[in-house]
C-alpha cells in the first residue's frame, strides 16, 4: 500500500484491499484515525510482519471495529491485533490456525468471532473473559472438547460447532440462557447410551476434604499447610441436587443424554461424586439401559426454553 | 447470525418466491419438501448441496447420503420429495452466498431429519422478512429450522 495512504485519505473509514495479494499490511494504516472496517480477505498474509507493529497503540488501533483476515495464511493469531481493545468483529476463517491464544481475551470488546475452517484442536477457557461475544464460529475445525468455563459467555446467542471431533457437551452448555442458535452437525456425538467412562476411587487426602466440605468442619489458614487451603477451596458441588456432596479430583465422568428439543438428543457430560450419586436426570439406577430414554425432564425443560435452534444432523 | 429466508413474492398463493441469504459458515439441516417443487438459482457466491435417501420406516443408524455438489453462480437445482432430501450449506468461510429459491405449491412447513439417526420431525418455517419488510418473531420457544 501507497506510504502516503494516511495523509491522502486521512477520512478513511472502510478499506477493503480483499483479494489483491498482499503479503503485509504495513506502517502506513497506522496513521489512519477514523478507519473503522480493515477487509483483507483472500490475500497472503501470515508470515511474520503481516500487522504492522504498533497496531494497538496506534490511531489505528483505537479505531478500527471490524477486521476481516479470513482466507489467508495465517498459523497463529497474530500477536500485534491483541492489542485492539476496541475491535468489535474478528475473522480470521479459512486459514491454518492450529490454537486460539489464551490471550485473545484482550480483545475486551469482541462481539463476533469467526474462526471456521481452521485446524484447531482446543478452546481456551481465557476465550469465556470475553464479555461481549455474542457470536462465535468454531466450525470446521478439529475441536475435541469444549471447556465448561464457555458457559460464562452470557451474551452468546449464536454458537457454530459443527464439522470438528466433540463426542459430548459440558453440561454448563444448558447454562448459556441467552443462546438462540447452535450447531452441532458432524461431530461424533455419542448417540447410544455410554455407561460411566471413568471413576478413580478417591484418595485419602479427597476423602479427607470431602468430610470436611459436607460436615462443614470449620478450619482457619493457621491451620493447615498453605497447599491444603488451597486445596480445600477447588471443591466442586456435586450437580444432583439430592446429594449435598463435593469432589476434588476424583468424580464419575458420565455421559447423560438431555433431549433438546423434545426430538434431539445430546449427550451431555456430568459430574458426580461417586458412581453412587445418581445424576439429577436418571430416575433408573444405573444399570437400567433405558436410561437413554427417559432422560432429564427437568433439565430438557429448562433447556428447551432457553435454547432457541439447534441445527442438528 | 443464520441464513435469512426473505419473501419476495406469493404469487396469489399458487408459489413461494423468495431469496435466501447465507453467512460465511451457514447450513440448512436435512429437509423434506412437504410434497412441492422446488427450484433453486444460485445469484452470488457458491452453495453445496448434498442428497440423502429418505430413512427407513424404523430407521435408527445414519443417514445415507446419495451425492453431492457445489452449485455455482447462475446454476439452477431441482428437487421434490421423490428425488430425496437435501441439506444447503455455504462452506466458504470468507464469501457469503444469495439463492433465489421457487416453492410450489408453497409450504409453511416440512420435516428435518438428524443425519446421526434418521429421526425426523415438523417444523414451521419462518421468514427473516417479506416483500422487504422485516418480519419480528414473537415466539422464544425451543425451533429448529432449515
Amino acid at each position: 500500500l501507497p506510504a502516503g495512504l494516511s495523509q491522502w485519505f486521512p477520512a478513511l473509514e472502510v478499506l477493503d484491499v480483499s483479494g489483491t495479494g498482499l503479503a503485509e499490511l504495513g506502517a502506513e494504516l497506522l496513521a489512519l484515525p477514523r478507519l473503522h472496517t480493515l477487509l483483507a480477505k483472500n490475500n497472503r498474509l501470515g508470515g511474520p510482519g503481516s500487522l504492522p507493529k504498533g497496531l494497538g497503540e496506534a490511531p489505528l488501533g483505537r479505531s478500527l471495529r471490524v477486521l476481516n483476515l479470513s482466507g489467508n495464511r495465517f498459523a497463529e493469531v497474530p500477536p500485534a491485533l491483541l492489542g485492539l481493545r476496541g475491535l468489535q468483529s474478528l475473522s480470521l476463517g479459512g486459514n491454518r490456525l492450529h490454537g486460539i491464544p489464551p490471550d485473545i481475551q484482550e480483545l475486551r470488546s469482541l462481539e463476533f468471532l469467526y474462526l471456521g475452517g481452521n485446524f484447531i484442536t482446543s478452546i481456551p477457557p481465557e476465550l469465556a473473559n470475553l464479555p461481549s461475544l455474542s457470536y462465535l464460529v468454531l466450525c470446521d475445525n478439529k475441536i475435541q472438547s469444549i471447556p465448561p468455563q464457555l458457559a460464562q459467555l452470557h451474551s452468546l446467542r449464536s454458537l457454530s460447532l459443527h464439522n470438528n471431533l466433540l463426542t459430548y457437551l459440558p453440561r454448563e452448555i444448558l447454562n448459556l440462557v441467552h443462546l438462540e442458535e447452535l450447531s452441532l452437525r458432524g461431530n461424533p456425538l455419542v448417540v447410544r447410551f455410554v455407561r460411566d467412562l471413568t471413576y478413580n476411587p478417591p484418595s485419602l487426602q479427597e476423602l479427607a476434604g470431602r468430610t470436611i466440605k459436607t460436615r462443614n468442619v470449620p478450619y482457619a489458614p493457621s491451620d493447615l499447610p498453605e497447599n491444603l487451603v488451597r486445596y480445600l477451596s477447588l471443591a466442586s458441588n456435586c450437580p444432583n441436587p439430592k446429594c449435598g456432596g463435593v469432589y476434588f479430583d476424583s468424580c464419575v465422568r458420565q455421559i447423560k443424554f438431555v433431549d433438546f428439543c423434545g426430538k434431539y438428543r445430546l449427550p451431555l457430560m456430568h459430574y458426580l461424586c461417586s458412581p453412587e450419586c445418581s445424576s439429577p436426570c436418571s430416575s433408573a439406577s444405573q444399570s437400567s439401559t433405558s436410561q437413554s430414554e427417559s432422560d432429564s425432564e427437568d433439565e430438557a425443560s429448562v433447556a428447551a426454553r432457553r435454547m432457541q435452534k439447534v441445527l442438528l444432523g | 447470525f443464520r441464513y435469512t429466508r426473505n419473501l419476495v413474492d406469493s404469487g396469489n398463493g399458487k408459489f413461494n418466491l423468495m431469496i435466501l441469504c447465507w453467512g460465511e459458515g451457514h447450513g440448512s439441516s436435512i429437509h423434506d419438501h412437504t410434497d412441492s417443487h422446488c427450484f433453486m438459482k444460485i445469484l452470488q457466491g457458491n452453495l453445496k448441496e448434498t442428497l440423502f435417501e429418505w430413512p427407513e420406516k424404523k430407521g435408527n443408524g445414519e443417514m445415507t447420503k446419495k451425492s453431492e455438489r457445489v452449485l455455482r453462480e447462475n446454476q439452477c437445482a431441482y428437487i421434490n420429495d421423490s428425488i430425496g432430501l437435501h441439506r444447503v450449506e455455504n462452506i466458504s468461510h470468507t464469501e457469503s452466498a444469495v439463492s433465489l429459491h421457487l416453492y410450489s405449491p408453497p409450504f409453511d412447513s416440512c420435516n428435518t431429519f438428524d443425519q446421526r439417526t434418521g429421526h425426523k420431525h415438523k417444523v414451521k418455517m419462518t421468514f427473516y422478512s417479506q416483500f422487504g419488510e422485516r418480519t419480528l418473531c414473537v415466539s422464544t420457544r425451543l425451533r429448529t429450522h432449515l
